[in-house]
């Protein structure tokens, strides 16, 4: 087992080598702050829709432009610049992962998650709003 | 609480939380009968757990079938527009069904165990019914305190924790009184798809069956001296390999086919979960192949625990996607919902089994388990990650331990050129691939073990100035979206040896082979798949960095070349020793095709300059068009026409019709109607863009037409569009409660497809006001500013102020201050100058409505800044001007059918390999075996 023993050790050092390698690679996630500490450079900022803001998207104007306001998790709202057109469900969106750069105050995201309202959730709010109008 | 519900059926949500309870129970009774030997009891115990839980899903689907809204998880996943097709969909939407999903197959599982008994059963049908008892546990539904064990599917909606004390609940006639209650929620409308019927029983069926080699490997483990338990397992890891690796690439196709991310695979954390299981049951299941006939055993220890591992990683799946830890880096991953604790206990409790059993019986099992008594103590005194830590590297040390002393080692040495080295190699090679994307996935998980050290590496960060602590001292790790940075690099090279070893480790024999023979027969295929790899090259464009994933082409087409000359010279006839290099061959077709799809798709509707740039100047398409309707546009090797949308069911379906880039062609004798009369075609002609250009040289007039004339006459249409190819009905299906969902529609060739969906289009009609006035949107515009409003471009010239003389004519007073805007509107068709007006009289401003009709267009300025020359404006837009129009992206993927074709053959290739396996074992434990390879 000695030339199984030696590929073994080979192949726990490529295994180590790429971990570190590939871990370099992670976005790091941050907030609107610390993106803003590092234009131009890539991270991913957390954080959920600010619903007073609108959220617009004129595709005659660009149909890869989407223009909102987020704010992270520490508070901080900022404006957000979308390169894609409007994905369904912004609007009902729990939270939000932006992948992109701080570019003059304004984030620009190259990628997006969301998180929606999934039926896994309770709609608790739903539920008894409606059976209180029903019942007034 | 004594309120007489009405029209509930209460009765059933007993009958069923009994037979649940009685799952369990009789789960748990199974255990200890077969723990204990008592095979008959055991037996007996184990087909009454099937009975109730194939009673318990019985039920659940007759409520389905019957629309019970008041329980919680039919409200949730029906509702009355759905169509009965989808029930089975609706049925494992949710987690309460894809644990009984999952129950249901150990049961089937289980029960075909338990047909032949043999010396193992005791052990496998202990290992499997233990298994039943945490899956049970998840759905007993029972709170203890706040704590809740297990999400119970009878659970009546006004019994919902969530709801307690709400008004409803205390009315007995709610479900009568309340609309809510007469529909469900219904499921997601992504999970409304044919795919969704077959991809999940598919993909639990495989979950399932990793759980057989598992409990194989726990019971050769309690039986060391005996190997005859690869045997089963062997036929059942690849089994499990067949179906795993064909749920998984049904979840691809799914997602290729209904859902609008632009391909099959995006290294979603869920997906990756259900695929390392996979790679890792591969990985097992050639060890055991090496180990089977062996009196020697090659790395036993490895073949246990990758046999461990593979069900160990299905449970670490089902954690991260069912606890909701994962959080917002999944797509689609569940929520939490509570049952976290619960799944964590499962994998664990299965963690420390795997590991216990691979020490010999004696005190270190005995001290393991109390260190892990003591661990699971200090857990409950709330040091929940610290003793985690802990927990898992008790489990290294076991596994380092049992693999030093206690699992049989080979001493002496294998031949380099024996297949059982390299099929080793290969294992390895799987075990890195599998721990990388593992790694990767578990990057949120790994946030939570650093949390606790946090302060440590931020003063360790600070004190030898390392971003690397700094940043993991912020735990809050997440994988990179760059799939190339983040997979591929590494990915990609360790395929390319798989596959290398793939179409080189099949022409080897076990212990030795001359390898002067292999190199002569692998020179062929080396030499058809450099051809192809050469016509690929040439087909296609490859960046220099693309090396790394040519050479995966190149070695994935040398797998399938190899693999099936293997079979042409080795198989003939003789079909049952061909199911495993048909697998291996499709299995390189799933990777060629995967990879050269993916690496060469393109995305047609990228920078296309159409008509709609001559209205605005900034039209910027990344990858996505916008079209009008009626609009034809550039697209690739097509023009692309929205001609219209309908509404079907719950689709809004939008056809977008390609046609010809090349001009339509008449030919002599075509009969074509123009303006009310018939024409025939005198000679082959291309179409021009009028018919009066072509209408003297190529048409005759014909004043009375035949019967054959009256019968084929089209209505002429112009040479550019060229002939119309087909229309792809791309859709939006529309669901109020989850939002609408785009749905794309893909035209399959063979040799490629032309995927089609909308990324944007209005549903709804927008929102007028009586007069047919849209919008009202306020736009702060400086002198020089342009902007485009629908069709029309506004251009602000310049302000000039009013003189008195013209105020009269313009009604109004001297007194009044008016500065006018001069203003340009501009379309297709025409262009004008107009002058809206703000008006200040008694420093009060009047507001002073302006409308352009011949634009459908009013506009009225709210607020005038002469120090900056500002203007506010408010624009209107007439719904009559407003043209539909959808943003639409179209993506060629060339050769994907080769990634479908693959799948199948492989499928096939698993299938003829088990059954095979399967025939030969029951031949062949009558007879003593002979103990040699079988090639």
């Amino acid at each position: 087992m000695k030339r199984s023993h030696i590929m073994s050790l080979l192949l726990v050092a490529i295994l180590v080598g790429t971990f570190i390698a590939t871990f370099t690679s992670t976005s790091r996630s941050v907030g609107f702050a610390q993106a803003a500490n590092i234009p131009g450079e890539e991270c991913k900022v957390s954080g959920t829709l600010v619903r007073e803001q609108p959220v617009i998207y004129d595709p005659i104007v660009d149909p890869t432009k989407t223009v909102f306001h987020m704010e992270d998790k520490s508070g901080a709202k900022c404006k957000v610049i979308l390169e894609k057109a409007k994905p369904t469900g912004l609007e009902n969106s729990e939270s939000i992962d932006l992948y992109g750069a701080m570019v003059d105050g304004e984030f620009h995201a190259t990628e997006m998650l969301m998180k929606c309202p999934s039926k896994y959730n309770e709609s608790n709010h739903v539920l008894s709003l409606e059976t209180d109008e029903s019942t007034s | 609480m004594g309120i007489d519900y009405l029209q509930e059926w209460t009765l059933l949500a007993w009958a069923g939380r009994f037979l649940v309870a009685l799952a369990f129970a009789s789960a748990v009774a199974a255990v200890i009968s077969f723990s204990q030997g008592w095979n008959e009891w055991g037996k007996r115990a184990f087909q009454l757990h099937a009975v109730s839980t194939f009673a318990v899903i019985a039920l659940v689907f007759v409520l389905f079938g019957f629309h019970r809204y008041e329980f919680q998880y039919i409200w949730k996943h029906l509702n009355n527009a759905m169509p009965m097709r989808f029930i089975l969909s609706a049925f494992w939407g949710g987690q309460e069904g894809g644990f009984l999903l999952w129950m249901f197959w150990h049961n089937v599982l289980g029960l075909i165990l338990l047909r032949k008994k043999t010396k193992w059963t005791a052990v496998t049908m202990a290992t499997l019914s233990g298994i039943q008892v945490f899956l049970t546990s998840m759905i007993l539904g029972i709170y203890f305190g706040d704590f809740q064990l297990g999400l119970d599917p009878f659970l009546l909606l006004r019994d919902a924790p969530q709801y307690a004390g709400l008004p409803w609940t205390l009315r007995a006639d709610y479900l009568t009184a309340f609309p809510l209650f007469q529909d469900g929620q219904g499921l997601n409308p992504l999970l409304q798809n044919y795919w969704m019927t077959i991809h999940p029983p598919t993909l639990f069926l495989g979950f399932a069956a990793t759980s057989v080699p598992f409990a194989y490997a726990i019971a050769g483990l309690t039986n060391r001296t005996d190997n005859s338990w690869m045997r089963p397992a062997l036929r059942w890891s690849f089994f499990t390999i067949g179906i795993l690796g064909t749920g998984i690439l049904m979840g691809g196709a799914w997602a290729y086919e209904a859902l609008s991310f632009g391909g099959f695979w995006a290294w979603d954390p869920v997906e990756n979960s259900s695929l390392v299981p996979w790679i890792m049951s591969v990985a097992g299941g050639h060890l055991l192949l090496i180990n089977r006939n062996r009196k020697k055993p090659l790395a036993l220890f490895t073949t246990y625990y990758f046999l461990i591992l593979s069900f160990l990683l299905v449970l670490y799946s089902t954690f991260l996607t069912k606890s909701g830890i994962l959080g917002d880096t999944s797509v689609h991953s569940f929520v939490d919902s509570g049952i976290l604790p619960q799944l964590l206990v499962y994998l664990l409790t299965f963690v420390t089994l795997g590991h216990i059993m691979l020490l010999r019986p004696g005190k270190w099992r005995r001290w393991t388990l109390f260190a892990i008594f003591t661990l699971a103590l200090a857990c409950f005194k709330g040091y929940a990650i610290e003793t985690l830590t802990l927990f898992l590297l008790l489990m290294a040390t076991i596994g380092i331990k049992a693999y030093r002393t206690d699992i049989e080692r080979t001493e002496g040495e294998d031949s380099v050129w024996s297949r059982d080295f390299w099929m080793f190699v290969g294992a390895l090679l799987l075990l890195v691939s599998a721990a990388h994307i593992t790694w990767q996935t578990s990057l949120p998980v790994f946030n939570h073990f650093l949390e606790p050290w946090s302060g440590t590496l931020a003063s360790l960060g600070e004190s030898w100035n390392s971003d690397l602590l700094r940043d993991l001292s912020e735990h809050n790790l997440a994988p990179g979206t760059d799939f190339d940075q983040t997979y591929h690099l590494v990915q990609v090279p360790l395929a390319v040896l798989i596959m290398l070893g793939i179409g080189f480790a099949q022409w080897l024999k076990y212990k030795h082979t001359n390898i002067g023979n292999v190199l002569k027969k692998i020179f062929l295929p080396i030499l058809v798949s450099m051809l192809l790899t050469g016509i690929l090259l040439w087909q296609f464009s490859f960046e220099w960095w693309e090396v790394p994933r040519v050479a995966l082409l190149f070695a994935a087409l040398f797998a399938v070349a190899s693999n099936a000359d293997y079979i042409i010279q080795l198989g003939k006839g003789k079909w049952r020793q061909i199911g495993s290099p048909l697998a291996h061959v499709g299995f390189g077709l799933v990777i060629f095709g995967a990879v050269l799809s993916t690496s060469q798709k393109n995305i047609i509707s990228k920078n296309q300059i159409g008509d709609i740039s001559t209205l605005n100047e900034e039209l910027n398409n990344r990858e996505d068009l916008l079209i009008m309707e009626g609009d034809t546009l550039n697209i690739g090797e097509y023009f692309v026409s929205y001609r219209d949308r309908y509404t079907e069911g719950i689709h809004v379906k939008f056809r977008m019709d390609y046609f010809d880039k090349e001009p339509r062609v008449y030919e002599p004798g075509e009969v074509v109607f123009f303006d009310g009369m018939v024409f025939e075609a005198l000679e082959d002609h291309e179409a021009s863009e009028q018919f009066t250009d072509d209408m003297e040289d190529h048409w005759m007039f014909i004043p009375f037409p035949n019967e054959r004339q009256a019968k084929t006459a089209r209505i002429w249409e112009s040479g550019v569009p060229g002939e119309k190819q087909f229309t792809l009905e791309p859709r939006i299906q529309l669901n109020e409660q989850m939002g609408n969902a785009p749905e794309p529609d893909t035209r399959h060739w063979l040799h490629r497809d032309l995927y089609t969906h909308i990324k944007w289009g209005r549903v709804t009609p927008p929102e007028t006001d009586e007069e047919g006035w849209m919008g009202g949107r306020s736009h702060t515009l400086q002198v020089g500013d342009s902007m485009l409003i629908g069709h029309t471009l506004l251009t602000i010239d310049s302000l000039r102020a009013i003189d008195d003389s013209e105020k009269p004519n313009r009604g109004l007073l001297t007194k009044d201050l008016a500065i006018a805007a001069c203003v340009q509107l501009k379309n297709k068709d025409m262009r004008s100058q107009h002058e809206p007006l703000y008006i200040v009289r008694d420093s009060l401003v009047v507001p002073d409505m302006f409308e352009a009709d011949d634009y459908g267009i009013k506009m009225r300025i709210e607020t005038f800044n002469p120090q900056q020359e500002t203007l506010e404006m408010t624009i209107w837009e007439h719904i009559s001007v407003r043209r539909d129009f959808v943003v639409m992206q179209a993506v060629l993927f060339p050769l994907i059918n080769v990634l479908w074709l693959g799948c199948i053959i492989m499928a096939i290739g698993s299938g003829m390999a088990v059954f095979a396996r399967w025939k030969r074992d029951n031949k062949s434990t009558a007879p003593k075996s002979s103990g040699l390879s079988d090639e």
